[in-house]
């Protein structure tokens, strides 16, 4: 602590503190470290362990090198679930990200009764995966589901099958449903970043003429950039991983036709007690977020000063 | 005749004697066996159903018999096998005894995870001499119990489908009538895989429509089957259509035998049949097949025997009583009879640290005494043992044609084939019958795929 009389610029670099206090800043960082350390890492490097190995049925056996790897590699499943993420993920992230922008755009203008909208917006992104899911079961289930019953089999918009029954339907369904859930809270995240914006830029702008179009393409767009970027990437990442809604509504079918990463990685594990390959998939799709994430980190930090 | 009469009364009081000192020697059997495990404490893992729910009011009994504590834990199908099984294999032995299903055998017995009961059953300490397995029905005790010549457990739950029709539609006389003339043959359960694929065209109708005399409010549908992923949705294919029709997932060696004619022809009439189903067949669990029955919106279905207990009653569904029963139907002009069933066991967990224990109580559940008093208490039920179906409560039944459904399909009921990869098969077959059922792929095509994921998994599949 800064003894009265000295100040500290913000930012400014970091004083070497005295060698008796030369601890304290891992003292009080020690607790979150070791939570992680034995609630993520130490699991983590276990699993790289278990993708070397021969583990069926609980039992950890011989070390096998990469055949765990190649099993996966050659296996027409596992393209599929990559291929069912991909879908999900390049349909439902970018639709949230557009609608959840301008929603967050139209609650900056003073929308009357905004204290009232914005939770009431929040909703079902609060709801618990599992509610969601059942909600959307009770709404498009087939034969009795509301909107199935009262909407799309009573105007003819579907015959002969139901939305989660159908092969064509299903994934489409899924991605309704996130963007359903997830919006709000891209919609609400931008929207804090709006509000933090400065003025000054704005006012100055106006001076000189500038549309709103101009505004929102020269200094809004930029200034929120970093923002848009991070929640982005978050929202990419944590929807490449969807299992809850998908395990509840379709089970990964039918079929393989919703069968994502963490589907086929669940059942790995816990139906087929297949833990070497089961691990050797969370490893593979880790790797390859690790390798995104990184190539992103340094197109966002050099291209578009986000980090 | 007084002569007569001395008779009797001598014959009854000797039977009543009889009885009696049966009962008094079971009693004193697994109280005296208990006595030096008296005050140990076991857990036990079982599924919840509405037979379950019944037993558990007569668990306590064995704990005032023996001094044996049981903590009796009742999960839902898919957390006992989650749960079950992660504890068996984790050897971690919290659970003593754990309820398997039958197609759970194969990966855990090929897991050792199963303690074996021979040297247990072999202790005249340990086994009741008077506990009489004959009378366990046969068939489904024998492919569920016993593997490579070692015993792992008795018989704890008979499972099976039983053919499931509305009585009052098939008696309708307009509907009987329109029903000859469109067919050649008169309307009745359908005692064919044909004549179940005849109904349930007939009964396809849209809302408007008239059914049985009265418009319909909402579509109406001839047949409700499994459809789910998973479930037993591949259970019902296989072994109510394909096993008919001549095919079957292996053959005698255990190689895989899917891809043949008998199969392809046995898809053809799944796919048929769901073109007659309600829309959302696809999504639904054994469950949702009684549920859609008692809801009263189809015509027909293969549903699992204890679900059906639970939906024809009074209060339960507006149909109770209006349904009827019959023996899973068969391929015309076959003479071997398959019938889907589900023989499930609770074993000894091979980390228990009570085995003993553990195993008198197995012993008193499959006794005689506990499930003629399950049956009772349940007023009915799925029995184990062959002299419960004289039980008042089942001899006596109102809806006596599913008491014979049951049966006729107990008489050939056997536990699923013991194969160490059944997840992974059950897994991608179900995903087939699914594909197929909705046409995404054709039965040829469906029959090639299983057979190739079927080798690529195991050529030779069996324990």
């Amino acid at each position: 602590m800064a003894s009265a009389g000295e100040t500290m610029a913000p930012g400014g670099p970091a004083r070497a503190l005295p060698r008796e206090r030369f601890w304290y800043p891992y003292l009080l960082i020690a607790p979150s470290m070791i939570t992680l350390t034995v609630v993520s890492l130490i699991p983590f490097i276990y699993t790289v362990y278990l993708s070397f190995h021969a583990a069926k049925f609980g039992r950890v056996t011989d070390f096998i090198g990469f055949d765990n790897y190649a099993q996966l590699l050659t296996d027409t499943r596992f393209w599929n679930s990559i291929g069912v993420a991909a879908t999900f993920v390049f349909i439902a992230v970018p639709i949230e990200f557009m609608l959840g922008l301008a929603g967050a755009l139209v609650l900056n203008q003073n929308v009357r009764g905004r204290a009232v909208l914005i939770p009431l917006l929040f909703m079902p992104t609060m709801m618990a995966p599992i509610v969601v899911g059942l909600l959307w079961k009770i709404m498009l289930a087939g034969s009795w589901g509301f909107l199935s019953y009262n909407v799309l089999e009573r105007f003819n918009l579907i015959e002969g099958t139901s939305v989660f029954a159908s092969p064509d339907l299903a994934l489409y369904a899924l991605i309704f449903v996130d963007i359903w859930q997830w919006t709000p809270f891209m919609m609400l995240a931008f929207f804090a970043g709006l509000q933090a914006l400065p003025l000054g830029p704005y006012r100055a702008a106006a001076v000189d003429g500038a549309n709103p179009l101009q505004m929102f393409f020269h200094i809004t767009l930029p200034m929120l950039t970093p923002l848009l970027v991070v929640i982005g990437l978050l929202r990419f990442i944590d929807a490449f991983k969807v299992f809850d809604t998908v395990y509840i509504l379709t089970g990964g079918g039918p079929g393989t036709s919703t069968e994502t990463p963490s589907i086929l990685a669940n059942k790995m594990t816990f139906e087929f007690w297949n833990i070497g390959e089961a691990s050797a998939l969370a490893v593979l799709v880790w790797l390859a977020f690790f390798a995104f994430c990184n190539v992103f980190y340094q197109i966002a930090k050099k291209r578009l000063n986000a980090f | 005749m007084t002569m007569r009469w001395c008779l009797a009364a001598a014959m009854a009081a000797s039977t009543v004697w009889g009885a009696a000192s049966v009962r008094a020697d079971d009693t004193s059997f697994y109280a005296e066996a208990a006595k030096p495990y008296k005050g140990v404490t076991i857990r036990v893992l079982d599924e919840i159903t509405p037979l379950q729910e019944t037993l558990s009011k007569i668990v306590p009994d064995f704990e005032k018999e023996t001094g044996i504590k049981v903590e009796w834990e009742l999960l839902n199908h898919f957390e006992v096998i989650n749960k079950g099984q992660a504890d068996m294999l984790s050897g971690r032995g919290y659970y003593d005894a754990v309820m398997l299903h039958g197609f759970q055998l194969g990966p855990m017995i090929s897991a050792g995870v199963i303690r074996p009961l021979d040297d247990l059953v072999a202790n005249p300490k340990l086994a009741n001499p008077n506990l009489n397995t004959s009378d366990f029905i046969q068939q489904p005790f024998k492919t569920a119990a016993f593997t490579g010549g070692k015993q792992y457990s008795f018989i704890n739950w008979n499972y099976n489908q039983v053919y499931w029709a509305r009585a009052d539609l098939l008696g309708d006389p307009g509907e009987k009538a329109a029903f000859k003339a469109k067919y050649g043959y008169d309307l009745a359960p359908a005692a064919t895989i044909e004549q179940m694929r005849d109904i349930a065209e007939f009964f396809t109708r849209k809302k408007g429509a008239m059914l049985a005399g009265k418009p319909l409010e909402s579509d109406f549908y001839g047949i409700v089957l499994e459809g789910i992923k998973g479930g037993s949705t591949f259970p019902t294919l296989w072994e109510n259509f394909i096993k008919n029709y001549g095919g079957d997932l292996i053959d005698a060696e255990g190689k895989p035998n899917f891809d043949t004619p008998q199969t392809v022809a046995a898809l053809k009439m799944w796919h048929e049949l769901w073109t007659f189903a309600p829309p959302g067949i696809a999504e639904y669990s054994l469950v949702d097949v009684p549920t859609v029955m008692g809801n009263g919106i189809a015509a027909q279905s293969i549903a699992w025997s204890d679900f059906v207990l639970g939906i024809d009653k009074k209060g339960v569904s507006p149909y109770a009583g209006k349904f009827v029963y019959g023996p899973i139907p068969v391929k015309a002009g076959t003479t071997k009879r398959y019938a889907g069933a589900e023989p499930s066991v609770t074993v000894i967990n091979a980390a228990s640290k009570n085995p003993e224990a553990t195993f008198i109580f197995l012993e008193w559940l499959a006794d005689k005494k506990q499930q003629d008093k399950l049956i009772t208490m349940g007023e009915g039920g799925v029995p184990i043992r062959s002299s419960s179906w004289a039980l008042p409560a089942i001899a006596g039944a109102a809806n006596q044609s599913l008491y014979a459904a049951m049966q006729s399909t107990l008489d050939v009921a056997v536990a699923k084939p013991k194969m160490p990869k059944f997840y992974e098969i059950y897994d991608v077959m179900s995903g087939i019958a699914q594909e197929v059922g909705l046409g995404k792929i054709t039965p040829e095509q469906g029959a090639k795929m299983g057979q190739a994921e079927m080798l690529k998994l195991c050529t030779k599949c069996l324990l």
